[in-house]
């Protein structure tokens, strides 16, 4: 098996709503895929008729080699799944949903439940019902990385953590990876998925609008620089890299490719930085880059 | 209280269909019971005389409180007013409150501009006003049929002074627990008990006990007779005191949490290992409830069996009676008064399959069922975990009131076979349920309850009381078509088999419809 997913053209709508318009999704084995779009663009849609809980109206769908419609029950015993909200029954403990699904799935790593708990720092001893939106995905996520999976689709897995179990993910995340275990991850945010993905795809109203290693995504993306300068800067606004160069006495705001970064900042070093903020791109930035390219090449 | 006013319309907005319509009907219920008394019985006072002296219907709807049209029409109906409405009291204030709560609404609420107290005070003047506004339009409704004013006046008090206790109660319980779930089973516990105390106290003769319970309360006014109003002070009195600790409670605690706190459980499960097990888990409860309660019921319903004979056979309704739920000339009355409780346990026996595979929609609804079935576990096994529940839970709470009315009636095996001979027409409910979970997911709780309904109404136990004729039952309804085992029909398998079939037919069909569809 080389591609743990494949989806061609595929298409869904709800009543009078067009959720999905024809997206092409492919995860290869052994990699972290990233799924990225904005909110409401498709990704849980999607997501649901890989598991077999949604039939696509068209397009055709391959997970791990089989019909994730037809032949669910037996596909899910090689995944294991988060979803984007997170709902747990409210009279068993989180320990107790842990081993259930741990169980279901066929079989737990004891030790590894163990360290994940202590690390995401979750009590299993508490009812469901008394855990915030954090805490239910934190036990999802338990699960999920105490399973003994191969492909782990987990959707918009952060959105409940702080900063600092956030971290901790993307550690968890790594160490899945060097275990070769395959990911697919959603998001609506490029820099997490920047910080973990190998490939990613990118969609937009149920389409897809890029695929492709993340190299290729940072030639797209542009990134915000503002500093404070020593001195009011000299000819820096007529440097090929830079775009949108703006200045004010000694700040100046600009954007950058984020592949010709070093040079930039050389520039800026060789004024003399007081102070600077570098502002990754956001993921609507990247729209616009794509736009703007495509209309550059017609 | 900053807000209560925004939150009142809030909650009235949502209840907007839902109190109009049980206003309609408690309204209905007795004025409408008037009219068909007017038209149906000639002599009122020999009519009350015969109903004074059978103990069992005493027992039922308690003391008859006066001997004119509206007082029978009162007697009939006022203890099922008085409890149904309190058990709406509860849900309606228990929804707006902790379950408004529970859902994590109020605490976007609570971080406007609302004040503590709002919330609580917003639930309690949408109930209370809808159990006044029950009041009124009742008093106005036995009015308008033509009966004495201050004796409907009377009547109206001591249904709206029902709702306000139970009302109280329900906010009580939604301060002391956490889930909104056991907030209406502590206070339907309250209510259970107070149904039990005057029912007790009208069959048993212990007129004490009635000072004891909150319809009793409601019950010693006596409309059209002593209009004994006074006694309506005992409620307001005890509504009182039960909201001054819940407002106490409301204060003092943190939002989401209650005054019986949530025990740590275990850290790790072995017993939790397939959807069957986990089915058990979510549907011990409602079963643990539903057997507790049809054991009591049975115990109740079949001690009153040994009182029935000294009831005189005569009277045009008593031989309709008799006609009606007897095989055989040989059959007594208290074979008649057996098929009769064994029917009605029946009867009330379809909400439990209904509400046991509604689970499943509330595990769809949920998210639940999503996660569940990302595992291996398939459509099929995770319904078949809940269906089995569905349909042995139907076996085993039967059996209880079977054997326990039995039992107590001196008729074991005779009452067992009775009870356990309407499983096949509750299974029908059960069948209709899967069907509807399957093919129509979004209805299916008002698919549901409108088969409960349905099959009730037109059975043959309210259907004559409601005055429909019950002989289109037969062709509707299941349960007319079972042998009366314990009034003189000797026992056939037909209907049984015919019956299990069917329910077999519609849960293929209902397992097949939930393989088919999506999964919201
Ligand atoms: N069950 C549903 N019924 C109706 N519309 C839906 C349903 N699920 C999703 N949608 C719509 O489909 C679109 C895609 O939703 P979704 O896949 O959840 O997006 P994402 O996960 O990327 O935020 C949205 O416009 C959403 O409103
Ligand atoms: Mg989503």
């Amino acid at each position: 098996m080389e591609l743990a997913i494949e989806a061609e053209g595929l298409v869904k709508s709800f009543g009078r709503a067009q959720a999905l318009d024809g997206l092409d999704l492919t995860v290869r084995a052994g990699e972290v895929h990233g799924f990225l779009g904005p909110n409401g663009s498709g990704k849980s849609t999607t997501i649901k008729i890989l598991l077999g809980l949604l039939r696509a109206d068209g397009g055709r769908a391959m997970l791990l080699d089989g019909d994730p419609w037809r032949e669910a029950a037996g596909l899910h015993r090689r995944l294991a799944y988060v979803p984007g909200d997170v709902n747990l029954w409210p009279g068993l403990t989180g320990g107790e949903v842990i081993d259930l699904l741990g169980r279901l799935r066929g079989g737990l790593d004891r030790a590894r439940r163990a360290d994940l708990l202590e690390r995401f720092e979750l009590d299993p001893r508490k009812k469901a019902k008394t855990y915030s939106k954090g805490n239910r995905q934190k036990v999802a996520l338990v699960a999920a990385f105490a399973s003994d999976a191969e492909l782990l689709i987990l959707d918009e897995p952060t959105s409940g953590l702080d900063p600092l179990m956030e971290a901790l993910f993307q550690q968890c995340v790594a160490e899945e990876k060097a275990r070769g275990r395959t990911m697919l991850l959603s998001s609506h945010i490029l820099s997490e998925v920047e910080a973990l993905c190998d490939r990613v795809t990118i969609i937009r109203r149920g389409r897809t609008v890029e695929a492709g290693p993340l190299s290729q995504l940072r030639g797209l993306a542009r990134s915000q620089v503002t500093a404070e300068l020593a001195s009011p800067p000299e000819g820096l606004a007529r440097m090929p890299d830079l775009h949108a160069v703006r200045i004010e006495g000694n700040r100046i705001a600009l954007e950058v490719d984020r592949t010709r970064l070093d040079a930039a900042l050389a520039e800026l070093i060789r004024v003399g930085v007081r102070d600077l903020t570098c502002t990754p791109p956001s993921l609507e930035d990247l729209f616009l880059r794509h736009y703007e390219s495509e209309k550059a090449e017609r | 209280m900053n807000g209560t006013w925004t939150l009142t319309k809030l909650a009235l907005q949502r209840e907007r269909f839902i109190v109009p319509l049980w206003l309609l009907l408690l309204v209905a219920l007795t004025a409408g019971q008037v009219k068909r008394y007017a038209t149906g019985i000639p002599d009122i006072a020999a009519f009350a005389r015969e109903m004074a002296a059978n103990q069992a219907l005493t027992a039922f709807a308690g003391e008859i409180p006066s001997a004119t049209l509206a007082g029978m029409a009162v007697w009939k109906n006022a203890d099922a007013i008085y409890t149904i409405l309190g058990l709406i009291m509860i849900l309606t204030v228990v929804r707006h409150s902790r379950g408004e709560e529970e859902s994590g609404r109020a605490e976007l609420v609570g971080a406007g501009v609302v004040g503590r107290l709002a919330p609580l005070t917003a639930a309690l003047a949408v109930t209370c006003g809808s159990a006044v506004l029950a009041g009124l339009l009742t008093a106005a409704a036995m009015t308008a049929t033509g009966a004495d004013v201050a004796g409907s006046l009377a009547f109206g008090a001591a249904i709206t002074a029902a709702g306000l206790v139970f009302a109280g109660m329900g906010a009580l319980a939604a301060q002391l627990t956490q889930s909104a779930r056991t907030a209406i089973g502590v206070a339907a516990l309250g209510l259970g008990l107070g149904y039990v105390l005057r029912f007790v106290a009208d069959g048993g003769g212990l007129a004490a006990l009635k000072w004891l319970s909150p319809q009793g309360w409601s019950h010693l006014v006596r409309p059209y007779g002593d209009d004994n109003v006074a006694v309506l002070l005992i409620s307001l009195a005890f509504t009182a005191a039960t909201l001054a600790p819940a407002y106490r409670l409301l204060v003092r605690r943190d939002l989401g949490h209650g005054l019986i706190p949530e025990r740590p459980g275990p850290t790790a499960s072995d017993r939790l290992r397939s959807p069957m097990s986990l089915a058990w888990r979510l549907q011990r409860g409602l079963l643990g409830g539903w057997i507790a309660g049809y054991a009591i019921a049975g115990l109740v319903l079949g001690a009153l069996a040994t009182s029935i004979e000294e009831v005189a056979q005569q009277g045009a309704a008593v031989e309709e009676f008799f006609h009606r739920y007897t095989a055989s000339p040989e059959a007594t009355m208290t074979d008649a008064y057996l098929w009769l409780i064994a029917l009605s346990l029946g009867y009330v026996s379809a909400l439990y399959p209904l509400l046991a595979l509604l689970r499943l929609r509330n595990e769809e609804i949920s998210g639940r069922a999503e996660l569940l079935l990302s595992t291996p576990v398939s459509r099929a096994r995770w319904v078949a975990g809940h269906l089995l529940f569905a349909l042995a839970g139907s076996v085993l709470i039967l059996t209880a009131a079977g054997l326990t009315m039995g039992l107590v009636a001196g008729a074991p095996g005779k009452v067992l076979a009775g009870a356990l001979v309407q499983v096949p027409a509750t299974w029908v409910l059960a069948g209709a349920g899967v069907l509807a979970f399957g093919l129509l997911p979004r209805a299916a709780a008002a698919i549901s309850w409108a088969a409960f309904l349905f099959v009730n109404l037109f059975g043959e136990v309210l259907g004559p009381i409601l005055g429909i004729d019950y002989w289109i039952a037969r062709y509707a309804v299941p349960y007319p078509n079972l042998p009366m085992v314990v009034s003189g029909e000797p026992f056939t398998a037909t209907a049984i088999l015919i019956m299990t079939g069917v329910t077999a037919v519609l849960v293929a069909a209902g397992l097949a419809a939930v393989r088919r569809r999506a999964l919201s």
